[in-house]
């Protein structure tokens, strides 16, 4: 392994940088040197632009965003992207960057990058997972690691190319604490093996302080104004930086913010009685992925779990634990597979009195749910739902059709605490990442809930932003309502009444991998090859009779495709797989017969054939396109079809992660159920908005999740990888040919029988 | 990154190394769907590739729920008038117009399109393979138009044309392909070319101009021309 020793020299002249949108530049004129080998901490309060200077370093600044970029940046005297890889970038949220469906290829992604040999691979993907100390197969899916496996799997990532300069974007700030020890012992151990030029972004200091040489403070503006060794500077500064906000060790926690008496009044609840509570609730989780397989794991396990009035309750547990699904279950807002959920009798709305599930949350209105349970989920930015910070606060008042002045004046007045005032009228989308955590507490408590759920809620917010927050968590408390926060936070859960700690539930053991159906050993292109031929086949027959035939034949060649021969378990759901994804042709072969029918002379012959031919044409794709894979997929665009690699590639990155869409729209449905305005049935202009506000989020959400994959792949070299080489080679296998020559078979047989 | 000093090049003119989106400082010279994707246009950005994909693919989920719900509404101007029911068909042109306008690139409302056919045949569609053929029209419709006005105008009415030459390329296709050439009589096919060009005028022209702008205002898309004409035009 060759170490970049004696290189990663950073030296920064002049850099100006103003995104369009904004009259003043986020960074103006700024002069930066680094020696190499040097480690640096840099900090600053929300907003001056730490992340935007580690990107500007990265040399990815246009990559998402366009505005005036002058000065210049160099390592080692030449450009950030002169070598593709010399400066490795981790992005703060877990996942963000992972580009392959297992652990092995997403190492690999940098090296296809530079065009590397394939033999020269494995080698240095085995010793750039080693160096993180992540030993799991290479084969290990990328969607099951935990979050900090993830941070540890994009250190790898970058490690693979040797980079000279490592930047680390809040690489802990979403980790539980544990998870966070093992990525920044890793990245010790990395730099300090390596000798690599380091920067580091961060709120909290403490665990950073040891690690860096030095440390260089912006203020607001994005203005160095301290620089120097970590000792010093903590020493000197220490005050003025925990003011701005920054966690400086040795500082305790800050106090809560004082919420004026009389913006809450006192609610009528008694103290101390259980306003929800979930009893021995199990919840399962099933992942159902495109090609109509699924995992099913166990989330919660006979777990019970109480909110009471006037009590904050601390949740707390490792992840993976089950906290954030235990909190939506207390809040009726995620099905659960046994044990009660139950309200308060005195808080069950008049009209569910009589029935029997009445105190169940899960079958009430909107409005009464969210005059029950307020719920702001770790993604803040997701309970968005209006076009001004205003609206936004006064949502669920409105919803609840509460009397304007009263809840107004406590929107305004808690706006002025957490220090939104001034953006009143801002669109509550282009606020920062800690204003919007601060906006989310405050929509959720205008309208005064009587329990209060809490998701992370100062997970990775500056000393500022906390203190907001738990500022209106205990005036929620003194006012009578019932609050529950799951929390790695020691300092909250220290402030908290109760704790209840959960560990991650025993799973059921994995089932012994399944044999693989036949049809499941060819390529993505002979697979949709196939498919493509059933529409000629399709068309040919004039007659029902012939088309019987094909169908038949169809049928036939379907029970052969899906055969598994060998040992193991049966391949799961390979029947009802096939028949679900054969509903919308069945529906659709019925309807077509039908209007045949109804125009065509009513000839029942002519209208079966029509009908049969729909069928023929859908059922080698409900057959075969499942067995599609993302990777394989881009392997054969662009080794077999020679697409433009770069095009294959993220084709492939793009389709890895559709199964993730379906969660988005189920949180942006939770959040707006809970926030009373989810569409009622009775109003199709409600349906109506809710379908926009869906669809609008869930590309909001996909776009930005396809920005930060750019920036990552872009740090991997991808930007310039014209000349790429491909980990895993593409082959046009037997099985491929022997799948078109089966499929030529209906089409043969209609020909003929057509004659 | 050697930059130098480019804010004041002339939209589509500085020679910018491919990696930045047109840039024209001055707001007042910003007109609504006037600012093209940086030289050269073919220099396709990480970030351009990667949300086409994702555009697709989320249309593509969209594209297969409207396949399930599109039947109620189609159905009902069917049994009235069997060519009317192309009206309900533009929601499937989205993805070819919501690409070009975003992208701004040559081939992306092609891609986008294609993509989410894709992407709507994998849990299963009514059409199985024909879903694939039909993109690959609706797509080539969608990107003339973009082509036509030579990737400089992206604006409602170029939208609109979008969508209704996808929408008329998809007729012509459908006429041929259900047979209804020889089953309908020549009337029929002149209504239902005009519905489903009607239905891609709004349904996917307009709608899909909305959705652009709503995308834009949701700050979605920082890194595209659409972003930056908003922004720019009420610059802070």
């Amino acid at each position: 392994m060759t170490t970049a020793s004696g290189g990663g020299r950073v030296e920064v002249r002049d850099l100006t940088w103003r995104p369009y949108g904004r009259r003043d530049p986020i960074i103006a004129g700024l002069d930066l040197d680094l020696a190499a080998g040097e480690r640096l901490l840099l900090v600053g309060p929300s907003g001056s632009g730490k992340s935007t200077l580690l990107r500007a370093l990265a040399g990815a600044l246009e990559a998402t965003a366009s505005g005036d970029l002058s000065g210049s940046v160099t390592i080692d005297g030449a450009a950030p992207g002169a070598r593709p890889g010399a400066v490795g970038l981790v992005l703060q949220e877990p996942g963000a960057g992972v580009v392959s469906a297992t652990v092995g290829r997403d190492v690999a992604f940098g090296l296809e990058n530079i065009g590397m040999p394939r033999a020269d691979m494995p080698a240095r993907v085995t010793s750039a997972l080693a160096a993180v100390r992540l030993d799991l197969p290479q084969d290990t899916p990328t969607h099951a690691l935990s979050g900090g496996e993830q941070q540890r799997l994009a250190l790898a990532g970058a490690l693979a190319l040797e980079p000279s300069l490592l930047l680390l974007d809040e690489p802990t700030a979403m980790l539980d604490p544990v998870n966070a020890a093992t990525v920044r012992d890793s990245v010790e151990r990395v730099v300090t093996d390596r000798h690599l030029t380091t920067v580091v972004v961060e709120h909290k200091l403490g665990p950073w302080v040891a690690f860096a040489d030095r440390i260089l403070v912006l203020d607001a503006d994005g203005r160095p104004v301290v620089d120097g060794d970590p000792a010093t500077v903590l020493a000197e500064h220490g005050e003025s930086l925990a003011a701005q906000g920054i966690w400086v060790p040795g500082f305790p926690a800050p106090q809560p913010r004082g919420i004026p008496d009389g913006v809450f009044t006192t609610s009528a609840t008694g103290a101390g009685i259980v306003s929800l509570a979930a009893r021995d609730v199990t919840v399962g989780r099933t992942v159902r992925r495109l090609d109509g397989s699924t995992r099913r794991s166990i989330a919660v396990a006979d777990q019970s779990l109480e909110a009471r009035a006037g009590q904050v309750h601390a949740l707390v547990g490792p992840s993976g634990a089950g906290k954030s699904t235990l909190l939506l279950t207390l809040g009726g807002l995620l099905d659960h597979d046994s044990g009660t959920v139950a309200a308060n009798h005195s808080l069950v709305p008049a009209r569910h009195a009589a029935t029997t599930n009445e105190a169940d949350p899960r079958t009430w209105s909107t409005t009464e749910v969210a005059a029950l349970v307020a719920w702001v989920p770790q993604w803040a930015s997701s309970t968005i739902v209006a076009g001004t910070v205003l609206q936004e606060v006064m949502t669920t008042a409105r919803a609840l059709g509460q009397v304007e002045d009263e809840p107004l004046a406590r929107a305004r007045a808690l706006l002025g605490v957490v220090g939104l005032a001034h953006l009143e009228q801002a669109d509550p989308r282009h606020l920062s990442g800690g204003e919007q955590r601060r906006l989310a507490m405050v929509s959720a408590v205008v309208h005064q809930p009587e329990v209060l759920l809490a998701d992370e809620a100062t997970v990775g917010q500056d000393r500022l932003t906390w203190a907001a927050v738990m500022g209106i968590v205990e005036a929620m408390r003194d006012r009578g309502s019932a609050v529950v926060l799951t929390t790695h936070d020691e300092a909250v859960v220290e402030r908290a009444d109760r704790t209840t700690t959960i560990t991650r539930p025993a799973q059921p053991p994995d089932p012994p991998a399944p044999r693989r159906p036949l049809v499941a050993r060819c390529g993505p292109l002979a697979l949709i090859g196939a498919a493509a031929l059933a529409i000629p086949t399709g068309i040919i027959p004039a007659h029902w009779s012939v088309s019987l035939t094909v169908l038949a034949v169809q049928l036939a060649l379907a029970v052969v495709g899906l055969s598994a021969p060998g040992r193991g378990p049966a391949p799961p759901r390979r029947v009802l797989g096939t028949a679900l994804r054969m509903v919308p042709a069945a529906i659709g072969a019925v309807s077509v017969a039908w209007s045949t029918w109804l125009l065509g002379s009513r000839d029942l012959e002519v209208a079966a054939t029509a009908g049969l031919r729909v069928l023929i044409i859908v059922l080698p794709s409900a057959v075969l396109i499942r067995y599609v894979d993302a990777d394989a997929l881009a392997d054969h665009f662009g080794q077999l079809l020679r697409l433009p690699a770069r095009l294959a590639v993220a084709i492939g990155a793009g389709l890895q992660r559709v199964h993730t869409f379906g969660d988005i729209w189920a949180e942006i449905a939770r959040a707006r159920r809970v926030r009373g305005i989810a569409a009622r049935a009775s109003s199709p202009r409600s349906v109506m908005a809710e379908l926009w506000a869906l669809t609008l989020g869930m590309l909001v959400r996909s776009l930005q999740a396809a920005a930060e994959l750019a920036v990552a792949m872009d740090s991997r070299g991808f930007a310039t990888a014209r000349r790429r080489t491909w980990a895993l080679r593409a082959t046009w296998t037997r099985a491929d040919l022997l799948l078109l020559v089966a499929s030529c078979l209906p089409l043969a047989v209609a020909l003929v029988a057509s004659r | 990154m050697s930059t130098t000093n480019r804010s004041a090049g002339n939209p589509g003119t500085q020679p910018s190394a491919g990696t930045s989106t047109a840039s024209s400082s001055n707001p007042a010279r910003l007109r609504p769907g006037s600012v093209r994707a940086s030289m050269p246009l073919t220099g396709w950005r990480t970030v351009d590739l990667l949300t086409m994909v994702f555009l697709g693919a989320a249309f593509g989920i969209a594209y297969w729920g409207w396949g399930l719900a599109y039947r109620v509404p189609s159905e009902a101007l069917g049994s009235a008038f069997a060519p009317i029911s192309a009206l309900t068909y533009g929601p499937w042109l989205l993805a070819g117009v919501v690409g070009g306008l975003v992208v701004r690139r040559p081939g992306a409302a092609f891609g986008c399109e294609v993509i989410a056919a894709l992407v709507s045949m994998l849990p299963g569609t009514a059409w199985g393979a024909d879903t694939l053929y039909s993109g690959i029209i609706e797509g080539l419709g969608a990107e003339l138009v973009f082509a036509i006005f030579g990737y400089r105008a992206f604006g409602l009415v170029v939208a609109m044309l979008s969508g209704a030459l996808s929408g008329f390329l998809e007729s012509i296709w459908e006429l041929y392909r259900f047979g209804y050439l020889s089953t309908w009589q020549g009337s029929w096919w002149v209504v239902y070319a005009a519905c489903f060009v009607v239905s891609g005028v709004v349904l996917a022209g307009v709608l899909g101009w909305l959705l652009t702008r709503a995308l834009a205002r949701a700050g979605a898309l920082n890194a595209f021309p659409p972003g930056q004409e908003l922004r720019e035009s009420r610059a802070v």
